[in-house]
């Protein structure tokens, strides 16, 4: 195979021939880096490239493959790291000037379990500054610009995990990691064409990432499909004893081989009916005729009514009060008056101004709405609907009042940590890609894993590349 | 004139004066002489404003004094308005959410574990099913 069919090959593909000795892990590496480098700049998709790392680690994997030690479908497998992970001795930026020389002088989590398999690291990926956690009104509130979306320059790939949606994209790695708070993997993940797994809250641990909100934190893989999503989720999932919010070890843990599918149970599928006040109809046309696959593959798909009540309020108020919490010092001392954003420069401001009573009612509810959503997971395995209602963004978009909707499943989802995975699932009238999401009860990341993977057995919208001229 | 218009105040004024002293009492006294009089929130025009009871209103007043009172020398006009806007886009919010109806039980999920199911309830196993008679060979 020439070496560059590999650049949109999923994962599962690359390990094969990688284990059979077929391609090598450094020409893998080299690939990939010449390609990032080449085109990263276009998308503004990296903060930066780690070309030393990654060549050191691709020759280790190389020799101990050799040697007859395969580690596993990562090993040798290029990367790349939303920058707001902590990696010894790297600057890592957190997407904001503030923080451009931050360096830190020990590995996060998550990079830890990707070494332990074998993974190699291309570099950090562009993102929102501080994930968005002020509140960003433009596309441009990066240290790196405007993350530009492959399948059209002139939009935006979604946030925060920004650059992770681009490179995975524009094949410039086949797998890299984000984090969301809210929406920040699965709205990339859909505008930009690719596949994005948010585990259940706790189940991948959070040490070394920036914190922004402490109860809704998440990290998890953008991949080309749902089955690369998995492999790379079990590599990193696990409980973490310096990370208090991990699952105990025996529910933390995630196994995954396709053989799997052996096992998988007959899903039953909700479809969301009142998730989303308005559909772009180009977006309503593509999540139709998905419906319609899912209702020929799945023996039950029944419509769902997501609880009623001030989700979305309660998530709000959690996020800015949990946020001006982790971001105190920028506010008190005024650094955030130096972040690129206008309104990521203000609104802390206004975040510390809600009170400890209405924070914790925000609690409450939230524990009221986990009650209500494990009723309706007694009635279904897998919700389904849109990942977002619209196609990916025109770059100078005001998002603060363009791009502002309610997005229940969303709210509801993060509020109570539970798992979703964003698929392609078609095309608007502008070629920009369309995206599916499959949510499942908190600790059931193989239903979602199950589901999503079946309908892609069954379509090849993740199959599909954007033209790089 | 009308002498009772005059001199007296609305429902909405006198919360709002009230919200405004009870901020300055918590204010710090240098900031609040800086800041007290360019900060009035009644002098300023709040544009996108949402429709706010007089309760609600003299809320989002006092938490604006309460930034002004605090960081106002930090802030250019443009974004003292705009403070001003996200103050009062943030109360309906508040007011939804205080309403919702709640128990005197209901708990706050604090430090957010998910509801994993087999943590509440336990799976129970099915029943083993009695041995198929063995085949004799």
């Amino acid at each position: 195979m020439p070496i560059e069919d590999i650049s949109f090959l999923p994962v599962s593909e690359l390990a094969k021939r990688i284990e059979t000795k077929k391609l090598s892990p450094v020409e893998v590496t080299q690939h990939f880096l010449e390609r990032s480098e080449k085109l990263g700049p276009r998308f503004s998709a990296y903060a930066h490239l780690t070309p030393e790392i990654a060549l050191e680690q691709a020759r280790a994997a190389e020799k101990e493959i050799h040697r007859g030690h395969y580690r596993g479908p990562l090993h040798g497998i290029p990367y790349a790291a939303k920058d707001l992970l902590a990696v010894k001795g790297l600057p890592t930026t957190w997407g904001a000037k503030i923080y451009a020389n931050q360096v830190f002088d020990y590995d996060a989590a998550v990079i830890e379990h990707l070494n332990r398999v074998g993974a190699v690291m291309l570099g950090k990926a562009s993102m929102i500054e501080l994930a968005g956690g002020m509140g960003y009104r433009f596309a441009s509130a990066s240290l790196q610009g405007a993350a530009k979306n492959p399948w059209d320059t002139t939009c935006w790939t979604g946030g925060s995990s920004s650059g992770s949606g681009a490179i995975v994209a524009a094949g410039l790695a086949p797998f890299a990691i984000g984090t969301e708070t809210r929406r920040s993997i699965i709205c990339p993940a859909a505008f930009c064409g690719v596949s994005g797994l948010r585990p259940t809250y706790g189940r991948v641990s959070r040490y070394g990432a920036m914190t922004l909100s402490y109860s809704m934190d998440k990290i998890g893989p953008l991949a080309r499909t749902a089955d690369d999503c998995a492999r790379v989720f079990a590599a990193i999932a696990g409980h973490d004893f310096r990370d208090r919010s991990t699952l105990p070890i025996d529910k933390g843990a995630f196994t995954y081989s396709p053989s799997m599918e052996l096992k998988t149970r007959r899903l039953k599928i909700g479809w969301v009916t009142n998730a989303w006040k308005n559909l772009d109809p180009s977006i309503a046309k593509a999540v139709e005729a998905a419906q319609k696959i899912l209702r020929k593959y799945f023996g039950s798909v029944k419509n769902a009514m997501l609880p009623e009540g001030p989700f979305v309020d309660a998530g709000i108020i959690i996020i800015a009060v949990e946020g001006a919490a982790a971001f105190r010092p920028l506010i008190r001392s005024g650094r955030v008056g130096e972040l690129a954003d206008p309104l990521d420069r203000i609104a802390g401001y206004v975040h510390e101004q809600y009170s400890g009573a209405d924070y914790l009612q925000a609690l409450r509810v939230r524990e009221i709405l986990q009650k209500k959503m494990t009723e309706l997971f007694d009635s279904f395995d897998v919700l389904v609907t849109a990942a977002q209602p619209i196609a990916a963004t025109p770059l100078e978009l005001n998002l603060e009042t363009e791009f502002s909707f309610p997005d229940p499943l969303g709210r509801i989802g993060n509020l109570c940590g539970l798992p979703a995975l964003s698929v392609p699932c078609g095309f608007t009238e502008k070629n920009l890609p369309v995206g599916l999401q499959f949510v499942a009860r908190a600790g059931d990341d193989f239903a979602v894993i199950q589901a999503a993977r079946t309908y892609q057995q069954h379509t090849d919208w993740h199959r599909k590349r954007p033209k790089l001229a | 004139m009308d002498e009772k218009k005059s001199s007296g105040i609305s429902r909405r004024e006198f919360a709002r004066r009230a919200a405004m002293a009870s901020a300055a009492s918590l204010a710090p006294v240098k900031a609040l002489t800086a800041e007290s009089a360019e900060a009035s929130p009644e002098s300023r025009q709040v544009p996108d404003m949402p429709k706010l009871s007089p309760e609600g209103q003299a809320e989002v007043a006092a938490r604006i004094q309460a930034i002004l009172s605090q960081y106002g020398s930090r802030f250019s006009e443009e974004q003292k308005t705009e403070i001003r806007r996200l103050c009062a886009l943030a109360q309906p919010s508040l007011d939804r959410l205080r309403v919702y109806a709640i128990e005197d039980g209901d708990g706050p999920a604090l430090y957010l574990k998910p509801l994993v199911e087999r943590e509440r309830k336990p799976t129970t196993l099915p029943a083993a099913k009695p041995a198929a008679p063995g085949k004799k060979n």
